[in-house]
């Protein structure tokens, strides 16, 4: 177990330095003011993967992790606006753009199955996500407004 | 994960070295945006990175076994992304709780879906692969839903797994493109189309709420935060409402529309008076 969560650690801090570099050249937060924000997703994140093994209940890890960070960040939590702030460093798109790199590299061993799919599967697929997203849109919207908030 | 496969993972330097660089450039290179008649589509460093990642792959640069160690980096690099949302989430708490009924609301809205998806694809001529192509977005839980309930070799079998691969491979570029373009083109509100960023995958969400952030900069905190909320109530609540309405849904819909194509096929084969 030990072993197993430095090692989660590790991919994670080396997952998180390409993060930072982008976070510094694309939204100009330089390394190391964003490094105890980094150093806090990391924390939570391997209590959430732990929680995940050693609770004998069917939540994936990023159940834990999403409430973990919800519950010390709420206003009403001691030194919440300390980690909000440090997390605050830290562009969700820098976040980002490391995983669809390392997504992107990883999917090339799937072309082979998507060079299969036919025309149709794709026209139909792009109607399949179309119509999520913009369902859940309009119903959002309609109740928004009904509601007054937008 | 095995123990061992997370240690050849992190000895890969080739794979995080071309990432770092890959994240440098991209980042450095910033964002660009065109204009489609009255909306714009947003060209973001993210999707740089995903499609010179993919065309990496067809270079020496990159191996299959590169290929392969890079998934567990996803899987962790999501959690730090989930995280990340978490702490946009709390201090936000008291407008996610007035936006309540609409978060849970628009968790039906990916039925939408089916009405959309479902016709088209019996329209393309597809038969039961329709049900498992359009009873949702297909990501791990509906394949296990499909797979288990028609099993892995059967129509409904395929048809999800063809839109799995699809989503697996273009899903978060595909939402990425269309948020930016959709939330500037529409008069639907940004907050709406961030509650719909929440389909229940990390890197479609970041790759849709992407967009909608670098459309509405000023709106960031509360884009993350709702697109966050939905993402955590689909994942949570996705597969029942796949169980409960999607599917059957999808079956009796399907049944309706063949019942009728049937129909005018025959009157076409007896007499070519489909309209007497």
């Amino acid at each position: 177990m030990l072993k197993t969560i430095t090692e989660w650690i590790l991919v994670l801090v080396v997952f998180g330095f390409s993060a930072l570099f982008g976070n510094w050249l694309g939204y100009g937060v330089l390394p190391w003011e964003a490094v105890p924000g980094m150093l806090l997703l990391v924390a939570v994140s391997v209590i959430g993967l732990v929680l995940e093994k050693i609770i004998p209940v069917n939540i994936p890890a990023v159940g834990y992790i999403g409430l973990i960070a919800i519950a010390i960040s709420l206003p009403m939590f001691p030194g919440s606006a300390l980690f909000v702030e440090w997390t605050e460093k830290i562009s969700i798109l820098a976040l980002a753009t490391p995983i669809l790199a390392y997504a992107g590299i990883s999917i090339g061993s799937n072309w082979a199955d998507f060079k299969k799919l036919g025309f149709r599967s794709v026209i139909v697929a792009f109607a399949v996500f179309l119509g999520t997203f913009l369902g859940s849109a309009l119903i959002a919207e309609v109740i928004l407004r009904w509601q007054g908030i937008i | 994960m095995e123990k061992k496969d997370l240690l050849t993972v992190l000895k890969d330097w080739r794979l995080h070295g071309v990432v770092f660089i890959l994240v440098c450039i991209t980042e450095a290179i910033g964002q660009f945006s065109i204009s489609l008649g009255p909306g714009v589509i947003l060209l973001l460093p993210m999707l740089y990175a995903f499609f010179i990642g993919l065309g990496l792959y067809f270079t020496p640069m990159i191996n299959e076994k590169n290929s392969k160690n890079a998934e567990p980096l996803i899987v962790l690099g999501v959690t730090l992304l989930i995280a990340k949302i978490g702490f946009t989430i709390g201090p936000q708490i008291e407008a996610i709780i007035a936006a309540g009924p609409a978060l849970l609301l628009q968790e039906l809205g990916n039925l939408g879906t089916i009405f959309l998806a479902l016709p088209l694809a019996v329209w393309l001529g597809f038969k039961r692969e329709a049900v498992g192509m359009t009873h949702s977005i297909a990501r791990e839980p509906n394949v296990g839903l499909i797979v288990n309930k028609f099993g892995f070799e059967s129509p409904e079998g395929r048809g999800v797994m063809a839109i799995y691969i699809f989503g697996t491979v273009f899903g978060a570029a595909f939402l990425g493109l269309i948020s930016g373009l959709l939330a500037t083109a529409t008069p639907l509100h940004p907050l709406s189309f961030a509650m719909a960023s929440g389909v229940g995958s990390g890197s479609m969400m970041a790759a849709a709420s992407g967009s909608l952030i670098a459309a509405f900069p000023e709106m960031e905190d509360q884009i993350v935060a709702f697109a966050g909320a939905s993402n955590l109530l689909s994942l949570s609540t996705g597969l029942y409402v796949s169980i409960f309405i999607g599917l059957p849904l999808t079956e009796k819909l399907y049944e309706i529309m063949t019942r009728r194509k049937d129909k005018k096929d025959r009157l076409k084969e007896e007499g070519g008076k489909p309209n007497a």
